[in-house]
């Protein structure tokens, strides 16, 4: 139960192996310091973890959390997160998700499901209004991710003699078969980083589905409406979410990263791709793009829609296109869109596998691990990822991420990953921020969980990525906005719009160059405010999360007590982790991005990452090696 | 002369991808762009303050406004929503 509207009051534990469920204790003090997602799902991991088990335990626990936003009809806010310990790194981590899922679990009733144990057979779960059936999913072994969830609607509607409204989330043959990197999969959106589809086959659950008629409630519903409207509004008239993501998606992004030596090419050899035009957003919206489409409730609409085999599907994003385009050196750009929906349809992670690949091209070409791969060779693509979704042949090897294969055969220096997870598509030699964010990331080499310093160094301001002043403070700083955000079920992408429009619209402009020069000084004051956050006992217009949630819940926050939530929900995860022996010693890089320089005439080239490194730490209150104490952990009510 | 080529949102709503142009400076290149997108979509509504403030690469590196240009260069014009 709550006092707070927004959230259904409902925290479900279910056990696999016993087919029994109880309610989980969340209190109204455990959302006012979490709010939800993936805030939420780190503080149910470090109260039920104690650093013993390993993913595929059935001791390890799948938590699937909304937000208090998630379902109202608040601006892009139809997100869901999973959490669990991941296998492609061992350590805790989070996969957030646009499906329908979240908007239909809160209609079951449910405000999060936990999930422990195993299934003895292959199953599949249908939640209705807080029910839980346990349904026999053998007949769907080995089925792809559409045809999973086409079967499931086939069943449910079979069941209830009627077209039943509902939410799934399900795996393909990659998470069946344990794949390192197996996605799961929404409708057509992915969890896809770190592997949460291989904790569900490890666990023999398929899928799961939830309908309901539950409706959260919404605290001012006069005051909520008149601010989502002014946001829709701003949303609309941003240059980044109004216009650039509308029309190009994040697809928009290859080109400026080009100029700017972001995009990863020849497994991050180099930052520039000579054939860039050809896997660009440009030449997507001309060549290819029907039509763009968006989550629920999502004025931002970036999902691109392009032609596969006769049928209409979701396209790449930046990071599939710079990964399975300059990275391996191909310039295909239908191949790519085949080869996304085809690892969606596996059920596997688009970063992760072509990151894995890149690697493999290189151990090839250096004599240190023969597959076959080779840069720019990509014909026969398409039949490796069904290999290794099924872990046939070298597939079985592929399917343990490029961590793993470094160890064994050599060639850590070019494994592209850290803490086992491959990076995404922004090379961080230029934007040396974005290096540290790769590094000291929690969940490992994801851009997001790092801060995306990248959108103020060069993909939405114009900071100086080769400077490392002040980039700590503001990684610290960017990630910790970020955990709030997501923790209320919003999408990170309305994030764009706190970059004030008038610096992203000319960035030629005198003010705008100023204020882009001055930025990197700025730590020593953004560290004081992340210290007493307390200071901004106000809301502003730039940042209206804080605003959005007031009207939603009747939770009143300032911006300060959001940033606060941030920062709460950033220690918490590092707190689990360090359960699971992470320190300083994991925030690291492969060396090619530390030691190695991009432009070999350029000094600056590379990531700086232990001075960088040292600065977090201290900003973030952390001792040296890299963990909050206990006073940090007190002082934050963690424990 | 020196190859223009044009991205994002600005190449999308003016149907032009590329051009070629005689100028010796950035600056005398804006001109030119403009009437070439005002002769393959008089509507689009681009003016020259919006391709003022766009981000500019000569031959691959980011450049600034004042970049003297050289025969045979080619110039990228992004708007600033593409990531400027
Ligand atoms: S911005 Fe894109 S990913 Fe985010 S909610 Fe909207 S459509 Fe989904």
């Amino acid at each position: 139960m709550t006092n707070y509207c927004g959230y259904m009051g409902k925290v479900l534990l279910l056990d696999l192996g016993t087919h029994t469920a109880e309610n989980y204790i969340w209190t109204d003090l455990d959302r006012e310091k979490y709010i939800g997602g993936k805030a939420m799902a780190s503080k149910i991991l470090y109260d039920n973890l104690t650093g013993a088990e390993k993913p595929f335990d059935p001791e390890n626990l799948i938590v699937i959390a909304t937000g208090p936003l998630t379902g109202t009809g608040a601006p892009s806010s139809n997100r869901f997160d999973i959490s669990s310990l991941s296998p492609l790194t061992g350590i805790t981590s989070s996969s957030n998700c646009g499906g329908n899922f979240g908007h239909y679990l809160k209609k079951a009733g449910l405000d999060a499901l936990i999930i422990r144990g195993t299934c003895e057979k292959l199953s599949w779960i249908e939640i209705n209004n807080g029910e839980f059936i346990f349904h026999d999913a053998r007949e769907l072994r080995d089925l792809k991710c559409g045809e999973t969830q086409a079967a499931l609607q086939e069943k449910l509607n079979a069941e209830h003699g009627k077209k039943v409204s509902c939410g799934m989330v399900c795996i393909g043959p990659a998470g069946e078969n344990l794949v390192r990197y197996a996605s799961v999969i929404s409708g057509e959106r992915a969890a896809g980083r770190a592997g949460m589809g291989a904790v569900f086959g490890s666990k023999n659950l398929k899928a799961i589905t939830a309908a309901g008629d539950a409706v959260p409630s919404i605290y001012d519903k006069e005051g909520a409406a008149a601010h989502r409207k002014k946001w829709v509004n701003y949303i609309r008239r941003h240059p980044l979410t109004g216009e650039q993501l509308p029309k190009m998606g994040t697809a928009g992004l290859v080109s400026s990263m080009q100029v700017h030596g972001l995009l990863s090419t020849r497994n991050y050899a180099r930052g520039q791709f000579e054939q860039f035009e050809a896997v660009s957003g440009e030449a997507l919206a001309e060549e290819l793009t029907v039509t763009n489409s968006g989550c629920l409730s999502c004025p931002i609409r970036c999902t691109r829609r392009v032609p596969v085999d006769g049928k209409t599907v979701k396209g790449p994003e930046l990071e599939t296109l710079g990964l399975l385009g300059g990275n391996i050196e191909n310039a295909n750009l239908e191949q790519i869109c085949h080869w996304n929906y085809e690892l969606d349809e596996l059920g596997m992670d688009t970063i992760s596998t072509a990151g894995t690949i890149a690697w493999a091209m290189e151990a090839g070409e250096k004599g240190l691990w023969e597959s076959g791969l080779r840069f720019g060779e990509t014909e026969g693509l398409s039949k490796i990822f069904d290999d290794i979704a099924h872990r046939r042949g070298i597939g079985a090897e592929l399917a343990e991420g490029s961590k793993r294969l470094s160890e064994k055969y050599g060639g850590k220096d070019f494994a592209i990953q850290s803490k086992g997870m491959e990076l995404a598509a922004y090379e961080p030699r230029r934007a040396v921020g974005q290096g540290l964010g790769y590094a000291v990331a929690n969940r490992g080499g994801c851009h997001l969980n790092g801060g995306y310093l990248v959108v103020l160094e060069g993909l939405g301001m114009n900071v100086n990525g080769q400077t490392p002043h002040g980039k700590a403070d503001l990684c610290m700083v960017m990630q910790d906005l970020m955990e709030a955000i997501s923790c209320g079920g919003q999408c990170l992408f309305t994030s764009y719009g706190v970059v004030p429009a008038f610096m992203v619209r000319n960035p030629n402009g005198i003010l705008q160059r100023a204020v882009n020069a001055i930025v990197p000084f700025m730590g020593p004051a953004v560290r004081i405010y992340n210290k007493i956050p307390e200071i901004a006992c106000f809301n502003i217009p730039l940042i209206p999360y804080p605003t959005e949630l007031r009207y939603t819940t009747g939770m009143k926050l300032t911006l300060g007590e959001f940033t606060r939530i941030g920062e709460r929900s950033y220690n918490v995860e590092r707190a689990v982790n360090a359960r699971f022996g992470v320190s300083a010693a994991n925030d690291k890089l492969p060396k090619r991005l530390t030691d190695t320089l991009q432009d070999p005439g350029n000094p600056k080239t590379r990531v700086p990452l232990e001075q960088m490194k040292r600065t977090y730490y201290r900003a973030r209150g952390w001792g040296k090696n890299g963990l909050p104490g206990e006073k940090k952990l007190r002082r934050l009510g963690i424990r | 002369m020196v190859t223009v080529k044009l991205f994002g949102t600005l190449r999308l709503d003016s149907d032009v991808k590329e051009l070629t142009a005689e100028a010796d400076t950035i600056r005398a290149l804006y001109p030119l762009v403009l009437a070439e997108i005002r002769k393959q979509k008089p509507d689009s509504g681009i003016t020259e303050k919006a391709l003022k403030s766009c981000l500019i690469a000569v031959n691959g590196k980011q450049a600034t406004p004042q970049a003297k240009l050289r025969d045979g260069d080619t110039v990228y014009l992004f708007p600033a929503a593409a990531g400027g």
